[in-house]
């Protein structure tokens, strides 16, 4: 695969919950336009570090991070780094869809209109672009205002996912993403991220390995709070060097 | 469920090195009818044709069958592929086995050359990889498939003296020719089913190591 230049960089990444440290000496890079799976069993630590990606971890009072992390070669964890613009860069979605009890709409919108769009017809624009990006808008565009709990949980997926895209993030982080959802819808989101890496980049979390190696151009697989091996996804699958990744992809632990 | 998966990746091993133990027992088996005339044993080589595709189809469908309900990933995916493309190496050196005894079958009356120049030798070497690259795959080790270009390189050089020899004894006496053409042609079987010996190697080293290797 062709080497695209680096969007995240984590050099000597340190974390801990109190006194339990759950990130080890994590070093690595995340390319551009590229899709960047995480796996590992439960508890390695692979939400935490997609999380550090736009300081969600900020949340937790008795988390404290060491090292550094870049992106766009700007150091989020500086003191002097603005959390929102990080946050506006870095969109989320999480395990379970969470559209706000708001019309289909007015999620989409939310977000552009507290970064200080109030243009109806800019709305408008980027409502659809947003929608059509997620490849929702054929499924919504006659029921715009309707509220969005009435979706299926496929449909509120990708909602989530077109309320991210409308403030013009640079990374989308995906946790676990597909993991409430039947067969049908994941592979709707599967695809989606197919799409989305043209224009974005990618890092997601996943329990299900073939899910990791369908979507994903590099693979690390986490363990105990340490990064054990990252490479090309294809490679991970089929020859691990580690003999941790080789027992854990196997299904022999885990 | 992942006890039971690779409980049944040992049961499709355990088949496949069945599958080996027959291929190899043909070809050994076809050249002892040669040697002995002995219409009685290529009639046997003959008959487990039918065992060999039986063996080949059932494989084929497990794989197939573990690759669908187990997604395997890594060495038990190499496993898998590499299972796949030994079945259609056994299936082809056992198929030379039931050629050589269709050869013998034809033959029957032509007195044969003692000691059939080359072609005892080249048996017992062809046969000794497979023993090799079934030992590999057995065993998940590529000790025993170390040297096997270089036993293929014998294998070439005993066609060829094999060859000569037959040519010879065809010019010195004519009515040698029907059965010293037989010879060559079972002198090129084995040639052949060395060379199967040989990508069979290279498939299991792949299994082994992940790496891919070509053996000249």
């Amino acid at each position: 695969m062709e080497k695209s230049p680096s969007i995240i960089t984590t050099k000597n990444l340190n974390l801990w919950y109190g006194e339990k440290q759950a990130l080890a000496d994590i070093t690595m890079e995340v390319e551009r336009n590229r899709v960047t799976a995480l796996i590992g069993p439960s508890g390695c630590g692979k939400s935490t570090l997609i999380r550090v990606f736009n300081r969600m971890n900020d949340l937790i009072d008795t988390c404290r991070v060491e090292g550094s992390v870049l992106i766009d070669d700007q150091d989020i964890y500086h003191p002097a780094a603005d959390v929102v613009s990080i946050r506006k860069k870095v969109g989320m979605v999480f395990q379970k869809p969470n559209p706000f009890p708001k019309s289909v709409y007015e999620n989409v919108a939310y977000g552009p209109r507290i970064h200080g769009i109030r243009e109806r017809g800019e709305l408008d624009r980027i409502v659809e672009v947003s929608l059509r990006d997620a490849a929702l808008w054929n499924e919504v565009k006659d029921r715009l205002h309707d509220p969005a709990g009435g979706l299926s949980g496929g449909q509120q997926q990708r909602l989530c996912i077109a309320r991210c895209l409308a403030v013009e993030p640079e990374i989308i982080l995906m946790d676990e993403p597909c993991s409430a959802l039947d067969p049908i819808a994941t592979a709707k989101i599967e695809n989606l991220i197919d799409i989305l890496k043209r224009s974005y980049t990618v890092v997601i979390v996943t329990h299900n390995m073939q899910q990791a190696a369908r979507v994903s151009d590099f693979t690390g697989f986490m363990y105990l709070g340490k990064l054990i091996e990252f490479g090309e996804t294809t490679r991970i699958f089929e020859k691990p060097k580690e003999e941790l990744t080789a027992n854990y992809v196997t299904g022999r632990f885990g | 469920m992942v006890e039971k998966f690779h409980s049944e990746l040992d049961m499709l091993k355990e088949h496949t090195l069945e599958m080996g133990t027959l291929s190899r027992t043909m070809l050994q088996m076809s050249i002892r009818a040669l040697k002995s005339q002995d219409l009685d044993l290529a009639a046997w080589v003959m008959s487990r044709r039918d065992n060999l595709t039986t063996l080949d189809d059932s494989i084929e469908e497990d794989a197939l069958r573990l690759m669908a309900l187990y997604q395997p990933m890594a060495k038990d995916l190499r496993t898998i592929a590499c299972t796949l493309k030994v079945i259609t190496y056994l299936t082809r050196i056992g198929i030379y086995g039931k050629d050589i005894a269709v050869v013998v079958n034809k033959a029957s009356g032509m007195p044969p050359v003692p000691g059939l120049f080359d072609i005892p030798k080249m048996t017992r070497i062809v046969c000794g990889m497979v023993d090799a690259g079934l030992k590999a795959y057995a065993t998940d080790s590529i000790s025993s498939i170390e040297a096997i270009g270089k036993r293929d390189d014998e294998v070439d050089a005993l066609f060829f003296s094999t060859f000569q020899d037959c040519i010879a004894a065809m010019t010195e006496d004519p009515k040698k020719i029907p059965v010293c053409t037989n010879y060559i042609l079972v002198a090129r079987y084995l040639e052949r089913c060395g060379d199967h010996a040989c990508k069979m190697a290279e498939k299991v080293h792949y299994m082994v190591t992940g790496e891919r290797i070509e053996i000249e």
